[in-house]
């Protein structure tokens, strides 16, 4: 097909008009102007409205904050709650992802680089676990987690969230790891380096994108998980943010005011994350996708 | 993928002790870098749906003993409650809505950010910012702005629309839909993105030679553009599938599946049959068969759209 | 540098590991240290201002008496406890001590499980200071659980609404309230608020047009044969479903919770946004804690009871009733957890919590302390009432309950008629027992 594009088209050049430049430039600037409104303006209200009485909501529920009240988010701040929620997540957060790298990448490893006979069904069974939604598994797990006695502990939550996390990983790690040229194993197995050296000191740092994008997914998705954590832990001291977020609108519902500082503040530990793994997500994305 | 088994092979049949002990060590090594993950695996994700159906069997309130075995009685009156089928139906439509809704939209949208522009970075922060937000968040923000005289009614009515205002929650008629615009909010971002990145790979050199030989935008896409976007398209379309089967945390939170059960999906339904009302072996069975639709689908997804993404692969490999 | 980042990873991931496993010793140590000192867990659903803060103080007062046994006291939202938090934790090893009790079916459900304390040896020297509505938190004549609130359904309404359509007297019949409604529109107020969404409140309805309709005896009998033969349930149905045609609820009633924020129902009436709601006797509280200045409707507040139906089998003057109370869970040491209990129904903390206007006490001279009038009238017609039926949804097993909210929901949203209705009930009741 390039061979004919190149021979046939030659003859014929097109300049593009100023005019057409500028037309679709604008389209650009007002899908974007749309889809950002679409997006933004129910976060702004959020934020916006922490500021605001609950009182004023529920005469004039649109409006500018005038005055700006700081009180609703000061009590956020200050209730140790609020803390005790971020730290419980960050913790769970950070056992689950260690967890998901650690093993994730020594199976993907295995699958990727190794041949031996059984290797396609188990990368078969481990993406089966896609399919698996928490939620089908959730009242077996529950009796599950309660014989072996991790109810209302953070690892009640981490660990089930860590297993259901590797099917992801395994996906995106495999062609990754795969992607990696054999001579570069020939030549550390020539230097005397082992299986694991070879794991530890080659391919793992070659395949630090990856292992980045998956620690992150891992991250966000254990930061967000509400169905896991809504029946593993019971006492609010071990709540984490989204169940904070959900018990706070529903104990504190007359203060409409309080729930909006509450859900804005909630926001911010994700966002402020994502902002600083943004560019990783997407060039993980993009190599998996290759992949 | 050849040229690392090609390696171990000649490695083992230079001489017989030295191939034993290697086989040994090598299945040693295999052991190490896989039976941890899998145990971990069978244990947490596999062994609780081996359970599910165990469970599944007997009417079971889940405080107590298994003692009331009913056999295929759950699945029979699951198939036989109108609540359950319908919820299944909802799931359904919602599967649709995304490939034939959010499909579209998010390929547009790409497909116009896919060049260089002022502001590209930040519009792509913005649009992906809502997938960040856990679905707690989502469903309590929106929760507040459907409300009667809330800020969506009042948006309509600032621009005129004031006669398009709904029932947003409380209409059985749109309540699912209302999910769905919700839900697109959420995920729409995550598609660009993936779109974006998909297309990215495609070189510029082919948008350029085609341009020369006078193809319009529109060919140019349908030809170039899609076709090698496919493989992301249908990443897309798994994820999007498998999300709306699985859909709990959004819809229990703002409708708890109702009014009326009109934005029930499988999973609120078990959830609210199995832990609500002490049924745990009922609910077990809905999730029992909540998995074997997944399954069912992502087999003819896998069969019938991925099959082609491997067999390329495949011919490329051997050309 | 990411090789150190690696191994950092996984030290930290292995910290936390030994970090909460560590934090599981300390839990299980804090709960036995010590020969005498006792935590009790308490779980009860006054999340807003008064009741929170009295039950902290109640507490704290505790501790202050008894300086071994700390009580924490642990709010939880209604609906989140009743349908998630309470199922949940029963089936997990570690239960709240003291948990919100309902009695009725639930609590037989949760008997049956072995995940209630029996405390009738614990409670028969004082029980009697609560009267015959004990009997509700009984199983097998053994006491479960015991009440501190026991109240009765009626219609909550705004006086000064009222008078703006032309309405003298609150209505007396069922055909009464009707005139009334019309009455309502025509002066542009919305006669009645619902909160349907959570299904409950729907339910009233139904019930207490079972409980005209109906025999006392075909009642009772169906809480044990679970037997819904009788034409009488159809025609509470035909009743209930007379009252949907007229329309006399508020937009988007199907959305609108109980007793969540201001744009609940309670939140409507308080704020005086329609004239009536048929509620239990802690409407007033929630009421008032969803207005800005927490005042509510103040003496433009009243109460009547449901409207009779000439003609129908139930008892007259009977009502639709019901209560909280509280229950000790197997895992709690029983003899703190009684007196615990003991002291909540005390005389002198029951009146304290008279005082707060968010409910009825049980303890016998405690309704003196109520000061709010309306208060006093519904304890009042609780005291009259020649029979007080539980609320259907609670007397049945917990199978059977949600199925009757479910269908009569279902019914309030157009998706059931009354032979449905009683059809869903009885297939339900037939499924489980």
């Amino acid at each position: 097909m390039s061979a004919s594009v190149l021979t046939a088209g030659s003859r014929r050049r097109r300049a593009q008009p100023i005019a057409g430049r500028l037309f679709s430039k604008f389209w650009v600037y007002a899908v974007c102007a749309v889809f950002g409104g679409i997006t933004i303006v129910p976060l702004a209200y959020v934020v916006l409205g922490g500021f605001r009485t609950t009182g004023q909501i529920a005469a004039h529920p649109v409006g500018w904050p005038h005055p700006w009240i700081t009180s609703n988010y000061t009590s956020v701040i200050t209730s140790s709650s609020f803390w005790r929620q971020v730290a419980n997540s960050l913790l769970i957060a950070a056992i689950a992802a260690s967890l998901i790298v650690t093993l994730g990448s020594s199976v993907a490893y295995a699958l990727s680089r190794y041949e031996f006979r059984g290797r396609e069904v188990l990368y078969t069974v481990f993406t089966l676990g896609l399919l698996l939604p928490l939620t089908v598994a959730v009242l077996p797990l529950y009796i599950e987690l309660r014989h072996v006695g991790i109810l209302d502990n953070p690892l009640g939550v981490a660990l089930p969230e860590a297993a259901f996390g590797l099917p992801v990983t395994v996906i995106i790690l495999r062609p990754f790891m795969r992607a990696v040229p054999s001579d570069v194993e020939d030549a550390a197995a020539m230097d005397g380096c082992s299986k694991f050296g070879f794991f530890w000191r080659v391919l793992l740092p070659l395949s630090r994108p990856a292992l980045m994008t998956v620690a992150i997914l891992a991250v966000v998705q254990s930061w967000n998980a509400f169905l896991l954590p809504l029946i593993a832990l019971n006492s609010p001291s071990e709540a984490t943010i989204p169940l904070g977020v959900a018990n706070y609108q529903t104990e504190y519902s007359q203060d409409t005011a309080a729930i909006l500082a509450y859900t804005a503040l909630s926001m911010i530990p994700a966002l402020v994350f994502f902002l600083a793994a943004e560019r990783r997500i997407v060039g993980g994305l993009s190599g998996a996708v290759k992949g | 993928m050849s040229s690392p088994s090609t390696s171990l092979r000649t490695a083992g049949r230079r001489s017989l002790r030295p191939a034993d002990s290697a086989r040994r060590r090598r299945r040693l090594e295999l052991a190490f870098f896989i039976v941890p993950a899998l145990v971990f695996y069978l244990a947490l994700v596999l062994y609780p749906i081996l359970q599910a159906v165990h469970y599944s069997l007997f009417n079971w309130s889940g405080l107590g003993t298994l003692s009331d075995f009913v056999g295929i009685g759950n699945y029979r009156d699951a198939f036989n409650d109108p609540e359950f089928t319908g919820a299944i139906k909802h799931n359904f439509i919602l599967v649709g809505l995304s490939l034939v809704v959010q499909f579209p939209i998010a390929l547009g949208v790409a497909l116009l950010l896919n060049r260089p522009f002022r502001g590209r970075r930040a519009a792509r922060i913005v649009f992906f910012a809502p997938y960040v937000l856990s679905e707690a968040i989502t469903a309590v923000i929106w929760l507040l702005i459907l409300q009667p005289d809330g800020l969506v009614d009042r948006g309509f009515q600032s621009v005129g629309l004031g006669g398009a205002v709904q029932l947003w929650l409380a209409d059985l008629n749109l309540v699912l839909f209302t999910m769905f615009v919700v839900i697109t909010w959420k995920y729409v971002g995550f598609g660009i993105i993936l779109l974006l990145a998909g297309l990215q790979g495609i070189p510029q050199e082919l948008h350029e030679a085609a341009a020369i030989d006078g193809a319009k935008s529109w060919t140019m896409v349908r030809y170039i553009t899609l076709p090698l976007l496919g493989p992301t398209i249908r990443i897309w379309g798994f994820l999007s599938i498998i999300g709306s089967l699985q859909l709990f945390d959004l819809v229990w939170i703002m409708t708890q599946g109702g009014p009326a059960e009109a934005s029930n999906t499988m999973a609120t339904y078990m959830f609210n049959n199995g832990f609500v009302r002490y049924e745990f072996g009922y609910g077990s069975a809905v999730a029992v068969i909540l998995f074997i639709i997944s399954f069912a689908l992502a087999l003819i997804y896998q069969r019938f759209v991925l099959r082609r993404d491997t067999r390329g692969a495949l011919t490329r490999m051997a050309g | 540098m990411f090789r150190r980042w690696k191994t950092w990873a996984l030290l930290l991931g292995t910290v936390a590991v030994l970090a909460s496993l560590g934090g599981l010793t300390t839990a299980a140590q804090g709960k036995t240290a010590g020969p005498k000192a006792v935590t009790l867990t308490w779980w009860h659903n006054a999340t807003a201002d008064p009741g929170k803060s009295y039950w902290a103080k109640v507490a704290s007062d505790y501790h202050k008496l008894h300086p071994d046994v700390t009580v924490n006291s642990v709010p939880i939202q209604n609906e989140t406890l009743q349908n998630t938090k309470i199922p949940l934790a029963l089936q997990s090893n570690d239960p709240p001590d003291v948990f919100q009790q309902w009695g009725g079916g639930v609590l037989g459900t949760q008997v049956r499980a072995g995940k209630v304390a029996d405390i009738t040896k614990y409670v028969k020297p004082w029980i009697k200071l609560l009267g015959g509505a004990v009997a509700g938190w009984q199983y097998q004549g053994k006491q479960y659980g015991i009440p501190y609130n026991l109240g009765v359904v009626g219609f909550w309404y705004n006086k000064a609404l009222f008078k703006q359509a032309g309405i003298a007297a609150p209505p007396k019949t069922w055909n009464d309230l009707f005139t009334d409604i019309a009455k309502l529109k025509t002066a542009g107020v919305t006669p009645i608020a619902i909160g349907s969404k959570d299904r409950w409140p729907d339910a009233f309805y139904w019930d207490y047009l079972a409980v005209r309709v109906c025999s006392k005896t075909t009642l009772q009998q169906s809480a044990i044969t679970y037997n819904f033969s009788d034409p009488c349930w159809t025609k509470a149905g035909t009743l209930t479903q007379q009252l949907l045609n007229d329309k006399p609820f508020q937009n988007g009633f199907l959305a609108t919770p109980a007793q969540q924020g201001a744009g609940s129902s309670a939140g409507l009436i308080g704020n005086g946004k329609a004239a009536m709601e048929l509620q239990g006797h802690w409407d007033e509280g929630v009421m008032n804690g969803l207005t800005p200045n927490q005042k509510g409707l103040g003496s433009n507040l009243g109460w009547f009871p449901f409207p009779s139906i000439p003609g129908g089998k139930g008892v007259p003057g009977a009502a639709l009733g019901g209560g909280d109370g509280y229950s000790c869970s197997w895992k709690a040491p029983e003899p703190q957890c009684a007196d615990f209990l003991k002291y909540l129904v005390s005389v002198p903390v029951q009146k304290g919590w008279a005082k707060l206007n968010i409910g009825l006490p049980t303890a016998k001279g405690s309704e003196s302390a109520l000061g709010d009038p309306i208060l006093r009238a519904v304890a009042k017609a609780r005291s009259a009432s020649p029979f007080v039926q539980t609320y259907l949804d609670i007397a049945y097993s917990s199978t059977v309950g949600q199925a009757l909210d479910s269908a009569i929901a279902d019914m309030f949203a157009g998706q059931k008629n009354p032979q449905q209705v009683v059809q869903a009930i009885a297939k339900s009741a037939k499924s489980s027992h």
